[in-house]
Order: C-alpha cells, then sequence, then structure tokens
C-alpha cells in the first residue's frame, strides 16, 4: 500500500512547499470574504433579496447604493480574482520549476548508475566463468562473449555461423534424442534453461568440455522472432567431480554388494534407507526393490520384525552403538537363520534424520559348530561313563584329572573328590601301576599288565589293566583302563571245559558202539546167568534134575558165598558205564533231524511221570512225598526242541532238586514247575525249596565232574550234560539261582524262533 | 508156537544171551553173525514172523537187510537192536511202519522189554491191536 504511505509521509514533512496546501483554504475563504464585503456599506440590495427583506424601505438611496453595487464591487472584485490569479500562477510556476529541476538531477543520478552498472556488467561478463551468446533467426552464433573462447579454447572461426548442434557431433550422435528435443524447442523459439552438452567437434579432440546454457528468443520491435541470446557455463570441471563421485559411490556400492554380511540402514520408522545385495538377496528381491520399503512388510516373521526395530530404537535412543550376539532371521524361504548383528547409529545426511546401520552376520554354521563341540564333549563323557571298564585318568605326577562312572563306583568317590588325589591312594589295588603310568608317558606307548589278580571284598578277581599316554598336544598324561575279567575267566575255563568235553563227545560217538557191544554183552550175560541159577524157572530145574543138582541148594550156596552180590555188582558197574557212556554222547552235536514241535505241558507231565516211577530207595528219596506244584503259562503252547534232550535236562533237575530235598529232610519238600511266555524263549522254571547253595558252589555247577554228592551217588556230568543240551544243542541258556536255606531255581530258556535254533 | 525167531547180529555174546533169554521165554530162536547167513536159513523154506536186526553187520547195513527180508517176506516183523547212539530210522522204514519203539540201544540192562516185544510181534495177526 504505497499511497497511505507517501500521504502520511507528506503530511509529516517538516519542510511542505508554500501554497500547496492553501489552495483549497484561499477558494474556501473567498466564499467566506463575499458576504462580508455586500454587507460592509450596509446597504440591501433588493435584488438580493435572499440577503434581506428590509432593504426595501431604502428606495432613493438605493439606486446609488445599487449603481455602486454593480459597479464598484464588480471592479473591486475582479482587481481581487485577478490579483488571485496572479499569485495563484506564481505559486504554479515555481513549483514545476523546482520539478524539473529535481527530474533532471534525477536523471543525470539514473544515467551514471546506468554507465557503472554498464561499466560493472562487462567487468563480470569478461570475469565470470559464464558467458554470453548470441544467435540470429537461424540459430547461428552471431556473436561469444571473450570468456568463451578463453574457456573452451575454440577459436571463433570454429564457432560463429555455425549451429549447436554442429559444435557437438560427437555429443549429439552419442543422445540424438536430447538433441532433437532441444532442437525442436529452438525452432518453437522458446526459451530454455540449463541445457548441458559436451563441445567436441571431431572425436580425435583430446577432451570435449561440458557447457551447461540457457537462452531467451529476442524479438524485434514488430514482434518477429530475431534469435536467441543466453549464457553459457564451462561445467567441465563440476561434472568431472561429479563423475568421479559417481564412480567413487559406485566402487562402494560394489563393495558392499561384495561383502557376504548383510549391511543394511533403516530409519526410525524402520525404512530402509540402504540395504547390499545380501540384504536384498535374504528377501528374495533387488537393491532397488528392497530401498524405502518398509522393514514390516518385507520382513515375514513379525515378531523377529519388532524385536529387530525394537533394537534400532533402542539404539538409536541411546545413540550408542549395540552388539546383538545372536538373534533369529528367517529369510524368504523360511529358513532360520542366526544372525550377530552390529547396530549403529548415524545421521542420514540431507534428511538430517537418525538412521541405524546395522553389519549383520550369518553365524548359523559357527552356532551349529559351537553346539556340535558341546553336544560332542556331553557325547564323549557319555562314551566313557557308559564303559564299564574303569577309567582314570592322571597327570604325569599320577595326580588324578578324570575318572569315569565306573571309576567312581570302583573308587566309592565322586570326580570332583577324587581330582587331584594321588591314585593310589584313591584305588590302593591300582598303586603299583604308577612304575607303567610312567614308563608309558616316557615311552609314549602303551603297557598292559593282563590277569592281574586282585581281592574285591575277599573275593579273588581279575583284572587286565591298561596303562595308556595321553596323546593330546596341550595335556601330558596317562589313562589307566581296568577291566573286571572275573566272569571272563570263569566263563573261559568252562568253555575250555566245555570244549574238552565236546572232544570226550566226539570220541565217545566214535566209540559207543565197540563200548555198548560188550557192555551189552556184560549186562545181558549177568541177567541171564541170574535167570539161570534160580529154582523158579522151569527150564532151570529140568536141567537141575537131570543132573542131579538141588537148585535150592545151589542157590544157598551161590548166597553164603557173596556170588549173587557179585553178580549184581557186575550189573550195577555195567549199567553206570551205559550211563557215563550216554552222558558223553549228550555232549556230541546232534543233527536236528531230532527237533520237533513239543508241547510244553505235556512233556513237564510226562516227566513228571518218569520222575515219580524213578525213585530210589537207595538214594533214600521217594518223589511221590514232594508236592508238585503247577504255574503254567496259558498262552503257552509248543516248543521246537529235541524232546527226549529236554526231558532228561528237566528229569535231571527235578533228580536233583528231590535228592537234595531229602539229604536235607526238608520239612514240606516242594517243586514248582513253572513256565512263561518271554518275547524271545520260552522260559521253564524248576524251583524247590531246598537247602540250596552258595555262591561258591553255584558258579561250578555246570563244570563237568563237578559234583557235591558223594562219591559213586553221581557222575558229576549231569548238570553240565543239561547244560551243554540246553546252550549249544538248542541256542538257549540254562542259569541257576541260589541262597543257603533259600532254595534253589533253574531256568531253562529256549528260543522261540526256529531260525535261532543251530 | 508162534514161529521162529531170527536174531542177526555179529558180536557173539550178545547173540548168544539174546538167544537163551528168549528160548527161555518158550520161544524157537534162530541167530546168524550175518545177513547172508540168515536169507540162505530162510531160503531153505523156514516160516519167521520175527526179526531182531543189529545194524552193524560184516556183510551189508542192518538197513539194507531189513529192506531185501521186507521185500522177499512182506509178513516179517522187525525189531532193531543196535549199539549206534547216532542211529534213526531211515524214512522208507517207517513207511513198512516201524517206529522209535522197534529200535532197542545197546547195552539192554534188561530183555524183559524186548522179549515181550518179541512175544507181541510173534502173535497171530488178528490178536494184535
Amino acid at each position: 500500500m504505497p499511497k497511505p504511505i507517501s500521504l502520511r509521509q507528506r503530511s509529516r514533512s517538516t519542510r511542505p512547499p508554500a501554497g500547496v496546501p492553501s489552495r483549497v483554504a484561499w477558494i474556501r475563504s473567498l466564499v467566506w470574504f463575499l458576504p462580508v464585503l455586500l454587507a460592509l456599506p450596509g446597504i440591501a440590495d433588493a435584488e438580493m433579496g435572499w440577503l434581506s427583506q428590509d432593504s426595501i424601505d431604502f428606495h432613493g438611496f438605493a439606486e446609488k447604493v445599487q449603481f455602486a453595487l454593480w459597479v464598484v464591487v464588480p471592479a473591486i472584485m475582479l482587481v481581487v480574482v485577478v490579483l488571485f490569479w496572479s499569485w495563484l500562477l506564481y505559486r504554479q510556476t515555481a513549483r514545476r520549476t523546482r520539478q524539473l529541476q529535481r527530474e533532471l538531477s534525477e536523471r543525470r543520478r539514473v544515467e551514471m548508475a546506468l554507465r557503472e552498472s554498464e561499466t560493472r556488467f562487462r567487468d563480470v561478463t569478461e570475469a565470470a566463468s559464464d558467458w554470453i551468446w548470441e544467435m540470429d533467426e537461424n540459430l547461428r552464433f552471431t556473436y561469444l562473449s571473450e570468456r568463451f573462447y578463453a574457456l573452451t579454447g575454440i577459436a571463433p572461426q570454429y564457432v560463429l555461423g555455425r549451429t549447436r548442434w554442429e559444435l557437438a557431433g560427437v555429443d549429439s550422435a552419442a543422445d540424438p534424442q536430447k538433441w532433437r528435443r532441444h532442437r525442436e524447442l529452438l525452432e518453437k523459439h522458446l526459451s530454455f534453461r540449463d541445457f548441458i552438452y559436451q563441445t567436441q567437434l571431431t572425436s580425435n579432440q583430446k577432451e570435449g568440455r561440458y557447457l551447461k546454457v540457457s537462452g531467451k528468443p529476442i524479438h524485434d520491435g514488430q514482434g518477429r522472432f530475431r534469435g536467441y541470446r543466453g549464457t553459457g557455463t564451462d561445467i567441465t570441471e563440476q561434472v568431472k567431480a561429479e563423475t568421479a563421485l559417481h564412480q567413487s559411490e559406485l566402487r562402494l556400492r560394489r563393495i558392499i554388494d561384495l561383502v557376504p554380511h548383510m549391511i543394511f540402514a533403516r530409519d526410525s520408522h524402520g525404512h530402509f534407507l540402504l540395504a547390499n545385495r545380501a540384504t536384498a538377496a535374504a528377501y528374495d528381491m533387488t537393491v532397488g526393490e528392497l530401498v524405502n520399503r518398509s522393514h514390516h512388510i518385507v520382513h515375514r516373521v513379525d515378531e523377529e520384525a519388532e524385536r529387530m526395530l525394537a533394537d534400532d530404537q533402542e539404539v538409536i535412543e541411546s545413540w550408542t552403538s549395540k552388539l546383538v550376539a545372536e538373534e533369529t532371521f528367517t529369510d524368504h524361504a523360511g529358513q532360520v537363520h542366526t544372525l550377530q548383528t552390529m547396530k549403529i547409529p548415524f545421521t542420514e545426511p540431507g534428511l538430517n534424520e537418525a538412521a541405524v546401520l546395522s553389519v549383520a552376520i550369518d553365524i548359523t554354521e559357527q552356532k551349529r559348530a559351537k553346539e556340535e563341540v558341546a553336544r560332542m564333549r556331553l557325547y564323549l563323557k557319555n562314551i566313557i561313563d557308559s564303559m564299564p571298564s574303569v577309567l582314570i585318568g592322571v597327570d604325569p605326577w599320577g595326580y588324578i584329572t578324570v575318572l569315569n562312572q565306573p571309576a567312581e563306583q570302583a573308587g566309592g568317590v565322586s570326580w570332583e573328590a577324587a581330582q587331584g588325589r594321588f591314585f593310589g591312594e584313591v584305588f590302593p589295588q591300582l598303586e603299583g601301576q604308577f612304575e607303567q603310568v610312567r614308563q608309558a608317558i616316557r615311552h609314549g606307548r602303551p603297557i598292559k599288565t593282563p590277569r592281574m589278580t586282585l581281592e574285591v571284598e575277599g573275593e579273588l578277581h581279575y583284572a587286565d589293566v591298561m596303562v595308556y599316554p595321553l596323546m593330546a598336544d596341550t595335556a601330558s598324561g596317562a589313562v589307566i583302563r581296568m577291566d573286571d575279567i572275573t566272569a571272563r575267566v570263569r566263563i573261559e575255563s568252562m568253555m575250555v571245559q566245555t570244549e574238552k568235553m565236546l572232544s570226550v563227545g566226539g570220541l565217545a560217538a566214535g566209540m559207543a558202539h565197540e563200548i555198548n557191544n560188550p557192555l551189552g554183552a556184560i549186562l545181558q550175560g549177568s541177567q541171564n546167568i541170574l535167570r539161570r541159577i534160580g529154582p523158579d524157572m522151569s527150564q532151570n530145574r529140568s536141567v537141575a534134575d537131570a543132573l542131579g543138582i538141588d537148585l535150592n541148594l545151589l542157590n544157598r550156596y551161590l548166597q553164603e558165598r557173596g556170588i549173587l552180590r557179585f553178580l549184581e555188582g557186575i550189573r550195577e558197574a555195567g549199567t553206570r558205564a551205559a550211563k557215563i557212556v550216554a552222558d558223553m554222547l549228550s555232549f556230541s552235536r546232534r543233527s536236528e533231524s531230532r527237533f520237533a514241535l513239543v508241547d510244553v505241558e505235556d512233556m513237564l507231565e510226562t516227566v513228571l511221570r518218569l520222575a515219580a516211577s524213578d525213585y530210589d530207595l537207595k538214594k533214600k528219596y521217594d518223589f511221590k512225598r514232594i508236592t508238585i506244584e503247577r504255574d503254567y503259562d496259558p498262552a503257552l503252547r509248543a516248543v521246537y526242541c529235541d524232546k527226549t534232550e529236554i526231558e532228561q535236562v528237566i528229569l535231571n533237575l527235578l533228580k536233583n532238586a528231590a535228592q537234595a530235598m531229602a539229604e536235607e529232610g526238608t520239612p514240606s519238600p516242594t517243586i514248582t514247575l513253572r513256565t512263561l511266555h518271554e518275547p524271545d524263549y520260552v522260559l521253564i522254571e524248576v524251583v524247590d525249596n531246598g537247602p540250596g547253595m552258595d555262591d561258591k558252589i553255584l558258579k561250578r555247577i555246570f563244570e563237568p565232574f563237578f559234583t557235591t554228592k558223594e562219591v559213586g551217588a553221581g557222575t558229576g556230568l549231569g548238570l553240565s550234560v543239561s547244560y551243554f543240551i540246553v546252550t549249544e544243542q538248542h541256542n538257549g541258556r540254562l542259569s541257576a539261582t541260589s541262597k543257603p536255606g533259600q532254595g534253589s531255581r533253574f531256568s531253562i530258556r529256549l528260543p522261540r524262533i526256529r531260525e535261532a535254533l543251530p | 508156537m508162534t514161529g521162529w525167531v531170527l536174531i542177526v547180529d555179529d558180536e557173539e555174546m550178545i547173540r548168544e544171551n539174546l538167544k537163551a533169554y528168549l528160548e527161555d521165554e518158550g520161544l524157537g530162536v534162530a541167530a546168524f553173525e550175518s545177513a547172508t547167513h540168515a536169507l540162505r536159513w530162510l531160503r531153505d523154506g523156514t516160516a519167521c514172523r520175527v526179526c531182531i536186526m543189529d545194524m552193524r553187520l560184516p556183510d551189508m547195513d542192518g538197513n539194507a537187510a531189513i529192506r531185501i527180508l521186507h521185500r522177499l517176506y512182506p509178513e516179517m516183523e522187525f525189531l532193531i537192536h543196535t549199539g549206534s547212539s547216532s542211529y534213526s530210522l531211515p524214512e522208507d522204514l517207517r513207511a513198512m511202519g516201524l517206529d522209535d519203539d522197534r529200535v532197542y540201544r545197546k547195552p539192554l540192562g534188561d530183555m524183559a522189554p524186548l522179549a515181550a516185544a518179541v512175544r507181541a510181534l510173534a502173535a497171530p495177526r488178528e490178536v494184535r491191536p
């Protein structure tokens, strides 16, 4: 609002020009002045009735006054008006003169300024990196300021009279589109800004210059197009710098893309500002697709996204870097990785906004390897703990470093408690091995002490002791391994016996025929003798009568001389020999042809009948006095076996039980026969409530020729034959459990599966 | 009488003892040391109901002898008396009606069961169960 301002300025002016404000005041005072002049003579003009009605009374005088009024007053008034007008004119002229003077000085000043500005402009034009150019209506250069030639080093004759595109042959060939558009624009006589191109007249020229030009069309007074005028700037250095920057960016980009780890930056809202290829690949995207996307959108697992963004937030808020040692990351394929991520806060240049740069390393493999190591360690501990051997790790001075579980049991001490103690103190039975420990470490090879005898709880035990040096780089020492081989030694000795018996069995089989025939002759012969000396048989009597012999007397004689007893002795001895031969034959392996499906209950009942009829007065037991309890598994029917052999085994067990109970005088002798259907075996048990036996006897009962019976009462082969039949011929098991005074239990296990048979 | 009982065994004392026991039982017994001798005696026309056969014979295997005798005298019944512990009846002999009850293993402590078996087999067929 410039107007009020100027008015106010004027009214406030300290020196207002005289007369200017009084022009109005003058006219106003004149209006007031006229009636005063008319009233002064005191004569009321009739024709001036509008002045007063009272003036009618003075008529004669009125004419003179009228005259005076008509002549004098106008003359006076005329003079006044003329005076006033001339004064007014004077005033006007004076003002105008002042005004002209002012304008004149103003113009002079403007002209000065213009001249100054022109000079300045020329100086600037010549000094600046910009230049001025002009084109005629045919778009050919007509003028270029000096600066152009100085900057580009192109001589005027190459430029003047040519079009712009003729100066940029190489560039226009490289990007014809750009040039076509520019040309169209010029042909339409439109103004343009910041058109960038490269001058290069010929391709062999060393290097072109990058120019940026702007221009405006020029029109003459009639509005006709006269050409173009504009400015230009050499931006070669700028372009070079930009190119260098761009290349440097590209290089950096390539570097972060080459890094296999995920490198990315997110702003506080979770948008990706930057991402390398590894990051994009994890989301199955290109870098371009990922950048500016929200993490929420690209990440499949919400809770992971939440957690990661919360970490970002934390880093931004605290403005300190954070190492996320382990975090899960589910990639686009749903595969879960473990990442170790470093998060660093930074301010995004340009945006001036807080952001987080993250570098995430996939440690899935490392983690797996670490877990594998831990698992392996536990596994190895399990292995050494599960080993039945006693393992004692010692340092070169014999102090315990490691114990496995069997060692803890053997020493009655925990690993923790034993650690650091001398091994001979914890395991006195092994104290003598210290020399071997030293030897093993010195020579770097294991030293074995086989079949070392030890006393454990008053019993003789055998142990193999092996001392071997630790070969690890970091630890030196040795491991003492002790295996209790008592059971094995016992089994071995039994196997030796069994082998012996097998060879005896083989021998017996070959000899059986040769022995059985003479035995038959002995036994049958003695039977015939006893029959033919008796007085009962009619044939005997008739022969005796014919010879005149009294058979009764003869019999008495034989009795008196003990001949009958000798005969009975021959018979018994022959029977026993036959039994031994038969037992020995049992040790030979049989063909499978005797195997058949046998009903277990039927078989047991048959054996019970046999046992009942087998009672022996001489052996002082009567099977009928024994209570038989049957505990048969109803699920069990048949078993595939050699019936006569298994019958022999069970009969033998029954007889042994009966005999033992009879000898001990067990009050209410009971034998329990039990069968049980086990997964792999048919179990047949013979349980008695007899005297039982102690461990020492129990361990030896299956040994051949081992007997607790008085000499002549048994061959000592019964149980070993049974053992042989069950284990060797049937691939079964025969075991015995017993405690003194608590009876005995014999368990026969026969394989249920036919394939398991021999 | 019930006819002859034939004993084939190369062991003289076994042969003689069996013969003595069965004769005491009132049976007619002919005993030979080999199958050839037995066959020659049979060829002379003697009727024989029961044969006690040893397995290991000087001239042939007892099983083979039984096969020959069975072919020649289908009515003849056989008992086997062997000293071999591993003897088992061949299938074709089982097919003839022999079973494990007909097998007697040496040494025989008591000849009574064998004698009873001979008597049962020698009895007229219609009486046998």
